[in-house]
């Protein structure tokens, strides 16, 4: 089952220094809807760096795949992105993704950024076998000696241990859920894209699965140095594949650090919320404890802070005053009036609750 | 005591002749009174049939299942309907399982109208239909109130769309509430629900069960929710449609002896980098799980487990056996050697 493929044609980017392949500065998302604007993305400047791989991990409606999909400008015709720019850089050129005409763009997607879609199933054609899916993606772009494309698809499903045989004459519902996800992470390397765009990847798979396509995304990272972002409300798709964490919430990055700062020192009140909120397996029982309230309307988002109506930190200041994203650490941001306090009560009740073996009879929240 | 809840032998064929799939074979379970049963394992083990089955959405082909040490294939028309009203379930999906023309205001006193109806008779007229609509409105806020929808007034007019998916998921509680169960079918109960949310809901059933005694069966596919729900309670791990392990949950979590069991223990994600990294994963001899259809003979885990013991695992079906740290085991080679995931 472990037999390794040589992926030698992967071309790694060599760290040239300072240059990240993706930047995004002050991305805005709106969607026009009858009601109003919908802010979906609220000025995101993030730097992915050359090999790395970041996780955005929030809520629904936080505005990850919203994110995901501008950069590879996918979105619906009713978002808008503006303002903000989006700079994509390889062998020292440099492109605005956001003023791309139509061919270029084309050329941009795939090549040099391909997205990895949630539902597995609907991203493919049903009516298409999926050798013929592949063969029409590398017409598309230029690529047009058969033989070529097809041991360099067989090599990608060996890579992501399928029997090329089994499913290079197959149609998509003949695959199982995890075989899906697999040929589509295949596809997407076709082309040995420099950034891959994972969108919620292990989602509706089953455990088993689950740790397949993990294992299969480290060898990604950790072997062939790809440079990955991955969207998931799952937080332990970022503990076990993040180098760095980016927590959005209502459409902004309000914590950004290194994996192990974001679990283990968080100082955004709503990421620790959220690793208080997700029990481990192993280990004893630890207590829990939810966020009170709900996701807010991003439509008439509150003043201040947009966490404030949530957060167990807040004062006054945080309803008036919106904060942003300042250094809290090596490497390490987060945009919160109350950083201190949350280190303070880390420290003074852990991270994640008291640890027993009773339960405590705590009220609901 | 006697078992609330009692499945013995229950099988479940769905389709025929060469079509025909075991969707669950040949189970056995007691949940006492008060318990919280969990019921896991992955997409097509059977665990959501079970749990039809349990609230008699589905009949058992084969076997039987008692509700109260009665069986409910041969229950007298009254003590039928009284273990269909003890006997509720909170389906997985909020978006499906509401009616979207109703207000939850209606969603919640109708079956409270119905129920009264029966409880009192025709006799129980006395206070009016007024009277009773009155009442079924007092007891719809109690119920929102329980489940935490409040200020109750904000909620009773929404329908379905207005409300969020965990909101909507407590109106099914409270809809189940309404006939006042004693028994709890939680099928992926919150498992639609974001993360920040689960927990309050899941702490919002736990104290159902200290002050209405109810008892729960938690189906999951979610390791960590077991655990975290059913601690002081019991872990069923089901793989294509039998029993492989089964025992309290602390014991299960910590030191589990079904290879299948310590697959999925191994292979969970886990929100911790540290521990991510520290977690042994089994390797498994193929990663695609056999047809419903085309079963392997004997232990049906074999053709994966790394444990394999040809002419043993392959021939006959391994029965659940006892262990002496609490639950069984239906793996004969492995049920001695204690757990190394951690």
């Amino acid at each position: 089952m472990s037999q390794t493929t040589d992926l030698s044609w992967h071309q790694e980017i060599e760290e040239n220094g300072s240059q990240p392949p993706l930047s995004l500065q002050n991305v805005h998302v709106s969607y026009r809807t009858r009601k109003g604007s919908v802010q979906a993305v609220r000025g995101v400047s993030l730097d992915l760096q050359a090999g790395e791989s970041l996780a955005l991990i929030g809520e629904s409606g936080s505005g990850k795949t919203t994110l995901g999909l501008g950069i590879v400008r996918l979105l619906v015709e009713t978002a808008e992105v503006s303002p903000g720019r989006i700079i994509y850089r390889r062998d020292g050129r440099e492109l605005d993704v956001l003023s791309l005409a139509e061919g270029p763009l084309r050329e941009f997607r795939w090549r040099d950024c391909a997205m990895v879609f949630q539902s597995a199933l609907n991203a493919f054609n049903p009516v298409l076998k999926v050798w013929d899916q592949v063969w029409d993606t590398a017409k598309a772009h230029r690529w047009n000696n058969r033989e070529e494309v097809r041991e360099r698809f067989l090599d990608l499903l060996r890579f992501v241990q399928l029997d090329p045989d089994r499913v290079i004459n197959a149609y998509a519902h003949e695959l199982s859920g995890g075989m899906r996800q697999r040929t589509l992470l295949a596809i997407s390397l076709l082309l040995d894209p420099q950034i891959l765009i994972l969108d919620e990847p292990t989602t509706a798979l089953d455990i088993l699965t689950q740790r397949t396509i993990i294992d299969l995304l480290r060898r990604l990272k950790e072997d062939l140095h790809f440079t990955m972002l991955f969207i998931s409300h799952d937080l332990a798709i970022a503990a076990e594949l993040a180098d760095r964490v980016a927590t959005m919430y209502a459409g902004q990055v309000v914590e950004l650090g290194p994996v192990e700062d974001i679990f283990y020192r968080p100082r955004h009140p709503y990421s620790l919320g959220l690793i208080r909120a997700v029990p481990t397996v192993t280990g004893g029982f630890e207590e829990l404890s939810s966020i009170p309230g709900s996701p807010p309307d991003l439509i008439n988002l509150p003043t201040g802070c947009k966490f404030h109506p949530r957060c167990p930190f807040a004062s006054e200041r945080c309803s008036s005053e919106e904060p942003e994203l300042e250094r809290v650490g090596d490497n390490h941001y987060a945009a919160c009036w109350h950083t201190d306090a949350v280190q303070e009560d880390i420290e003074r009740s852990g991270l994640r609750g008291m640890r027993s073996t009773q339960r405590e009879r705590a009220p609901g929240q | 005591m006697t078992p609330i809840l009692e499945l013995r032998n229950v099988t479940k064929y769905f389709g025929s002749g060469r079509e025909r799939v075991t969707a669950v074979d040949s189970i056995s379970l007691d949940i006492e009174p008060g318990e919280i049963v969990c019921l896991v394992g992955e997409s097509g083990c059977g665990k959501s049939t079970t749990g039809r089955m349990v609230v008699g959405l589905l009949p058992p082909s084969e076997g039987q299942i008692l509700y109260q040490g009665q069986d409910i294939a041969s229950m007298e028309r009254a003590d039928y309907q009284q273990y269909r009203r003890a006997v509720q379930i909170i389906h997985q999906d909020p978006y499906a399982s509401l009616n979207p023309t109703q207000t939850v205001r209606q969603m919640i006193t109708t079956p409270l109208l119905r129920h009264q109806t029966q409880a009192t008779g025709q006799n129980g007229a006395g206070s009016g239909r007024r009277g009773r609509r009155r009442d079924a409105g007092r007891r719809a806020a109690e119920l929102l109130e329980i489940v935490d929808l409040t200020p109750v007034s904000d909620f009773l007019d929404k329908y379905p769309h207005q409300l969020s998916g965990g909101q909507r998921q407590r109106v099914s509680v409270a809809r189940a509430l309404t006939v006042e169960p004693k028994f709890i079918v939680a099928d992926e109960a919150v498992s639609m629900v974001d993360v920040s949310i689960r927990v309050s809901l899941l702490n919002m059933l736990y104290r159902l069960k200290d002050e209405f005694d109810v008892t729960f069966l938690f189906i999951t596919h979610d390791l960590a929710l077991a655990k975290y729900f059913a601690w002081e309670g019991r872990i069923t791990v089901m793989y294509l449609g039998r029993i492989v392990e089964e025992g309290p949950t602390p014991r299960l979590i910590t030191d589990s002896r079904h290879p299948y069991t310590q697959a999925l223990l191994g292979a969970v994600p886990e929100a911790d980098p540290e521990l991510a990294k520290k977690k042994v994963h089994i390797e498994l001899r193929s990663a695609e799980i056999p047809s419903l259809l085309n079963l392997p003979a004997g232990c049906t885990f074999h053709p994966r487990c790394p444990y394999f013991v040809p002419g043993e695992c392959d021939l006959g079906v391994p029965g659940l056996e006892r262990i002496p740290d609490g639950g069984s085991v239906a793996c004969p080679v492995r049920m001695e050697e204690p757990s190394q995931i951690v």
